[in-house]
């Protein structure tokens, strides 16, 4: 589905992403991990489009997505969340979801600006599919509340959702766990895995180590902008690189 | 409540309409009648502006648009001979094109930013104007613009545009139609985009927004519309100069914006229309106009952020307070 290689991207002299091959297959639940500037979202960045590659190729479906600009790689069906709570503020929950909803289906701009019926019948269903999506995540009961008033938690979630309504063939979770109590993650993990059993694939970057290796068949992990391991989360836990990358060179757990 | 509210908001709206219609009826000085013509053509400019400001972005070149409207029309009427109708059209959209070109350098430009280098664009179009003798007779302006072409249905209306009340059911009609075309664009999918785009752009192409190609197109909308205003102020007036177009208009126009109140389409009309009247009202005092206005606007930022058009919310809130103090 989504095949990266050769990746580069540098930043001044500093190469956050070296020389990354990557596939994302059809169906996947994947886990991005790594230590702090590992390049993770730096990455992110580079699939969506929101950063140009110095070097390398980028294909989604076939498509070539090098250097796209963010919102056609969106419409191509990766979408993105972001590691920093990012939604609508001043609109209330329900209405962030329509924003993201209005995108998909082409309502007219004619149709839609004259009371045209039809238009109204594609506003209902925009409607029925963003209360839809309140159930699936379990916001209705704040689908009213103003986005900015929510609690953190919620807004993690309401992110998640914006996500969701732009219907990704791909959705990238950055860090979707972050900020979060035991019960609230617990709750995200359950969303996260509804999700890709009602179809999407998924590729999440989390520094909650346990919740990745429970959520992720597949785990990558990212050290200094190489990949230095890829496989199913029990490879992961045993590999050498990987405990060096966490615990330091010596090895000794202290 | 809910039954009533649709036709009761109908027919407060179509009474409101025919009264502005019957207008000349009963007011025959001829100095009300500009004045109204005045707010007309603010109320123009203060809601296209505000049409910019609804996808984020904030310009202070909407003085130069309109003068770009102001002499496309006149040009094209005496150069080229052609009719007003269609010097008033073509120059909406010289304006939008322009709007159009510069939109794609400058919609990288964020806050501040665009809004200073719309500023430079606004100066650039007026020394152009000033400089750009052979075209525009320079600083000394242009005199003797021809009215508009008269509109004669035999029988039912003759306006051949020597009076007063032909200019105001002109400026009446075309402030009208601007408003009805901005509020269905704003309640339309793209002015919900907009408006998404507004208040976090990253999140809004992350789903899939060309954030670039709709802020180009909501300034070149609302360009379009400050060229339109600039054609018929110079067909009104039949007198233009460049200077008339320069930075204290673009403030001007802000202030009818900002004072009635961005976040409410009702806004720019409400301080547009205040705004007009209140120095005229003031007459005699014509020195001291930038004071009060400045001054306004400094009360409205300080106190009322979100415009004049909140104040009974703000009032019903200051009141309520008190009661629970007392």
């Amino acid at each position: 589905m989504l095949e990266v290689r050769g990746l580069i991207k540098q930043f001044g002299g500093v190469s956050a992403v070296n020389n990354l091959d990557l596939s994302v297959h059809e169906g996947d639940l994947a886990g991005l991990i790594g230590p702090n500037g590992a390049g993770k979202t730096t990455f992110f960045n580079l699939v969506t489009g929101f950063l140009r590659p110095t070097k390398g190729k980028m294909t989604f479906e076939g498509w070539d997505i090098t250097g796209n600009k963010p919102h056609s790689v969106a419409k191509r069906g990766i979408i993105r969340t972001f590691q920093a709570t990012s939604l609508f503020p001043d609109f209330t929950v329900l209405q962030n979801i329509i924003a993201a909803c209005y995108l998909k289906p082409k309502v007219g701009f004619w149709e839609e600006a004259l009371h045209i019926p039809s238009s109204k019948k594609k506003k209902e269903h925009i409607l029925n599919r963003a209360l839809e999506i309140t159930q699936f995540l379990g916001l209705d009961e704040v689908k009213d509340i103003s986005a900015q008033s929510l609690p953190h938690g919620l807004k993690r979630i309401l992110g998640i959702a914006i996500a969701l309504a732009a219907e990704p063939k791909l959705l990238l979770l950055d860090e979707p766990l972050s900020g979060m109590n035991a019960e609230e993650v617990a709750e995200v993990v359950a969303l996260i895995k509804k999700m890709w059993q009602r179809g999407t694939t998924i590729l999440l970057i989390e520094h909650n180590m346990r919740a990745a290796m429970s959520l992720c068949q597949r785990i990558v992990v990212l050290n200094f902008g190489r990949k230095i391991a890829e496989g199913t989360p029990e490879e992961i836990s045993r590999n050498k690189d990987v405990i060096q990358a966490y615990l330091g060179a010596s090895g000794h757990v202290t | 409540m809910n039954r009533w509210a649709k036709p009761l908001r109908v027919s407060g709206y179509s009474t409101g309409v025919i009264m502005l219609f019957l207008i000349p009826l009963f007011i025959k000085g001829p100095y009300t009648l500009h004045i109204l013509i005045l707010i007309g053509i603010n109320i123009i400019l203060a809601s296209s502006l505000r049409l910019i400001h609804t996808s984020g972005q904030f310009s202070l070149g909407h003085g130069g648009m309109m003068l770009i409207g102001a002499y496309t029309s006149t040009l094209l009427a005496m150069k080229l001979g052609l009719s007003s109708w269609a010097a008033l059209v073509l120059a909406g959209f010289a304006a939008a094109g322009l709007a159009f070109l510069v939109g794609f350098p400058f919609m990288r430009l964020k806050g501040i930013y665009f809004a200073m280098i719309t500023l430079f664009l606004a100066a650039i179009i007026i020394l152009n104007a000033e400089q750009w003798r052979g075209l525009t007779n320079g600083s000394s302006g242009i005199t003797n613009i021809p009215r508009p072409d008269p509109i004669v249905i035999p029988g039912l209306l003759n306006m051949n545009f020597a009076s007063k009340p032909d200019f105001y059911y002109f400026i009446l009609v075309l402030t009208l139609a601007t408003l009805v075309i901005l509020y269905a664009i704003e309640h339309s999918r793209i002015g919900l985009t907009w408006l998404s785009i507004r208040q976090n752009d990253s999140l809004a192409e992350s789903i899939g927004v060309n954030t670039t190609a709709l802020k180009i197109l909501g300034f070149s909308i609302g360009c379009f519309f400050a060229g339109i205003a600039g054609a018929f102020y110079s067909q009104y007036m039949s007198v233009i100069n460049p200077s008339t177009f320069g930075f204290g208009l673009a403030i001007y126009v802000v202030a009818y914006m900002m004072v009635g109140g961005v976040r409410r389409f009702s806004g720019p009309i409400l301080g547009a229309f205040l705004l007009t009247l209140l120095p005229e009202l003031a007459a005699g005092l014509e020195r001291y106009q930038p004071f009060v206005f400045v001054g306004i606007l400094m009360l409205i930022i300080f106190f009322l952020p979100s415009g004049l058009i909140d104040l009974p919310k703000y009032l019903k809130r200051l009141f309520t307070r008190r009661s629970i103090h007392a």
